[in-house]
């Protein structure tokens, strides 16, 4: 079968320190992955190499059987991506960057009009708002990416930390809208380290850490009957408290 | 224990020496930065220093009014227009720390001293003592050592202060027009000052320029650099008036500053109001993109590429300010060169202008229109990813860019020449100065598409649209001094043709300029757009601010 997203052997090294040694991992298609690891664990490098904003060291990926970085575009296509902390070019209101983002994706203006003023409604964003990107709040920011990375219809749905600091309000919304896209055949990868959002939505979960896949598989085989923290925390490693330090606080 | 200016300077130290840690191209950039340091210090003490064995005491005058003066002009100029200031303090980063603004502002202050050119400008200085010590002996020297530190004071508050002032004001969307204004001024204010003293000097009237001199050193400019002069020539009264008025200078301009320190702690960066619930009619969001003059553009990748580069040229506030340099830097340059070697003000020489002198002026002017792109990508930061993930060309990027940029060059362009020429009563020249400009202008972009390409860097997340990264300033320097020596490189044909066919040149310039400017532009945007192409992902990570 091929695979939504494959990825072979990636690896990348920042001057010293080995941020991602070697990833190996298979999302089926019409699956919901999360992708679990600490702060510093390589999320963001290995998401970033494998949509092509970073070029790895070594090994491949695939987008839908497309190599990312031998042939760009044809994997382009079939990918949404909303990079983390990446600023989006903040100077232009919600809808001007909708349209921009579309037109750049080469879409026809007419349907990139009724797809922005749609998004903008169901995300609440406003279609006729005129705020600029760089003035909206966390959680608004994390929906027009969103909206961006949708806009398109992809195949293949790649999110770095899209619940991160974002009110619960939105995080349902952005939780629906994601489920509704899986339901159709897509698929998503995201990144997280918030155990309840993908202990309750994703059907996999990889746990990444000091650039490596600890383990991955379904749900249900990663908990194997415990609770997804209990799991993390154990293959991750970490220090358990004993009750006696900070004994000041 | 009360916090020290101590600490900020150590702090300083510390995030500039971690900032170069690992980072072998900053490391060399910082020596670099530390030779042209020791190269000014070196020339500056001989020069001033040189003055101790004149004859008499012109020469002091000279150099401690003059030379104090440009030394203190340069300390307010150089940052606005050319490199930025060093905010390797950020003062956003003091907002939570229970610090009084009196200790914030003398511990940002004497970390603004710790750094190459405060070190430098000591240095150079320090010449004037040595001359002041030979003249008048010891009691002239220590006080004109006093004058020395007290300047070097007066200099970095006063960069201080007007950049922050200046940041504070290009940040609230509200007064932009008044900083455009406020930078014209400033500019223009050096107009007059060129001519005054082109004029002196062509006639060689030293006893004008000493009188202009000694009248710059009663006002906050050159009053510490003249202290020396004021012992030697028996004006003892005169020392602590002048000491009064540098402190009370530096006292108000660190006023100023705390004032302005203040609102960038707070951010002031989100001044939307008037903005925010309006809202515009039933356009589609397709629509709303394009700028209204640019709606006749085609709704497809390249026109939303020009729009979006049109967009950010002006509510960008770092690109904004590099339009506004262009537009007054660009204008009064040529006026100042053209006129000023006229001597307009005795109205005595009757100079003709000359194309050749006019050409090279054009030739600048297409020059530093082109220096605008070299860090265009840096502008953009992260948020160029998304032209990554959709996949654009590399070419069609940078075409669109240069149109984009070129929207509000263009014009500039045009009307400079035509400014120019009237004012020299020359209109038959306007065609070969738009070629000569032209020229320049499309060999300028053609260099600074590959050195954008090559030599992106990032910017700091700040509003304030002076600020660079530490290191960063000499890699700014340097790549756009490198760009401008090539472009001046590819526009010798241009003087070629202006100096040695004048004749033909009036009549041929405009189409041989467009045409030369063309072909660099066309074969640029390919080139570098094949660059780009393979080079994207290094390009993304250049300009990703570290965190």
């Amino acid at each position: 079968m091929t695979f939504a997203l494959a990825l072979h052997g990636l690896a990348k090294r920042f001057a010293d320190k080995v941020a991602v040694g070697g990833v190996d991992l298979e999302v089926p298609t019409g699956s919901f992955y999360g992708l679990l690891g600490p702060n510093g664990a390589g999320k963001t490098t290995t998401l970033s190499m494998a949509v092509g904003l970073l070029r790895p060291d070594a090994g491949t990926a695939t987008v839908l059987g497309h190599d990312v970085w031998t042939d760009p575009l044809a994997a382009k296509r079939m990918l949404g991506v909303m990079p983390d902390g990446a600023r989006l070019f903040d100077r232009l209101t919600g809808a001007e960057l909708l349209a921009c983002h579309g037109l750049l994706r080469g879409m026809p203006a007419a349907v990139v009009d009724q797809r922005a003023r749609e998004l903008l409604d169901v995300l609440a964003l406003g279609d006729a708002d005129r705020t600029l990107v760089v003035d909206y709040s966390a959680g608004m920011k994390k929906k027009i990416g969103l909206a961006c990375a949708l806009l398109h219809a992809p195949k293949m749905l790649v999110l770095d930390e899209p619940f991160e600091a974002v009110d619960p309000v939105s995080a349902a919304l952005i939780r629906d809208i994601l489920q509704r896209y899986v339901a159709s055949g897509n698929t998503v990868i995201f990144s997280s380290h918030v155990m309840e959002v993908v202990e309750r939505i994703c059907t996999h979960v990889a746990i990444l850490a000091q650039g490596r896949i600890l383990t991955a598989g379904t749900i249900a085989d990663v908990r194997a009957g415990r609770s997804l923290e209990d799991v993390f925390v154990q293959v991750v490693g970490g220090r358990t408290a004993t009750g006696q330090e900070l004994a000041w606080l | 224990m009360a916090v020290t200016p101590w600490h900020f300077v150590g702090l300083k130290l510390r995030v500039m020496r971690n900032g170069l840690r690992g980072q072998r191209w900053r490391i060399a950039l910082f020596v670099i930065g530390l030779f042209f340091g020791a190269w000014f210090s070196v020339i500056g003490f001989v020069l001033f220093s040189a003055t101790g064995f004149a004859r008499t005491d012109t020469s002091l005058v000279l150099v401690g009014g003059l030379g104090g003066a440009a030394v203190v002009v340069g300390w307010l100029l150089m940052p606005l227009v050319f490199f930025g200031v060093d905010e390797t303090l950020d003062p956003a980063r003091f907002a939570l720390l229970p610090l009084d603004r009196r200790t914030l502002v003398s511990g940002m202050f004497a970390a603004a001293l710790a750094g190459v050119p405060a070190f430098a400008t000591l240095a150079a200085t320090s010449g004037l003592a040595v001359a002041a010590l030979l003249r008048g002996g010891p009691v002239a020297g220590a006080l004109q050592a006093v004058g020395v530190v007290a300047g070097l004071l007066l200099c970095v508050s006063l960069s201080r202060a007007t950049t922050s002032a200046f940041s504070a004001m290009l940040r609230s969307r509200r007064v932009r027009d008044l900083a455009a204004i406020l930078l014209a001024v400033l500019a223009a204010l050096l107009g007059p000052l060129q001519i005054g003293l082109l004029a002196a000097a062509r006639t060689a009237d030293w006893n004008v320029l000493a009188g202009v001199a000694r009248v710059l050193g009663w006002t906050p400019l050159a009053a510490a650099y003249t202290l020396g002069l004021d012992v030697v020539e028996g004006r003892w009264w005169a020392v602590p008036l002048k000491l009064l008025i540098v402190a009370g200078t530096i006292a108000a301009l660190l006023w100023w500053w705390s004032v302005t320190l203040e609102n960038a702690m707070v951010g002031t960066a989100t001044t939307t109001s008037g903005r925010g619930t309006r809202e515009t009619p039933h356009t589609s969001p397709t629509t709303r993109l394009y700028p209204v003059l640019l709606r006749g553009l085609p709704r497809s990748r390249s026109g939303a590429l020009v729009a979006l580069q049109v967009r950010y040229w002006w509510r960008d506030t770092r690109r904004r300010a590099n339009l506004i340099t262009f537009a007054v830097v660009g204008m009064f340059v040529p006026l100042m060169v053209n006129i000023g070697s006229r001597g307009l003000i005795e109205g005595s020489a009757a100079i003709p202008p000359s194309l050749t002198t006019v050409s090279a002026s054009m030739v600048f002017v297409g020059v530093l229109g082109g220096v605008g792109l070299a860090n265009q990508f840096g502008y953009d930061g992260t948020a160029y990813s998304a032209n990554i993930i959709a996949g654009v060309p590399g070419a069609a990027e940078l075409r669109a860019r240069v149109a984009g940029f070129s929207f509000y060059l263009g014009p500039l362009i045009l009307v400079i020449p035509v400014a120019l020429a009237l004012v020299l009563h020359r209109p038959g020249w306007i065609p070969s100065m738009w070629g000569a400009a032209a020229a320049a202008y499309g060999c300028g972009v053609a260099i600074n598409l590959f050195v954008s390409v090559l030599g992106a860097f990032s910017l700091p997340e700040t509003t304030n649209p002076f600020a660079v990264n530490t290191g960063a300033g000499v890699t700014k320097s340097l790549f756009s001094f490198a760009a401008m020596l090539c472009t001046l490189l590819l526009s010798v044909p241009v003087f070629a043709m202006s100096t040695l066919a004048e004749e033909t040149w009036v009549w041929a310039g405009l189409p041989a300029g467009v045409l030369y400017g063309g072909t660099a532009l066309w074969l640029g945007t390919r080139f570098a757009g094949r660059l780009l192409d393979r080079r994207m992902p290094e390009l993304l990570s250049a300009i990703t601010p570290r965190r």
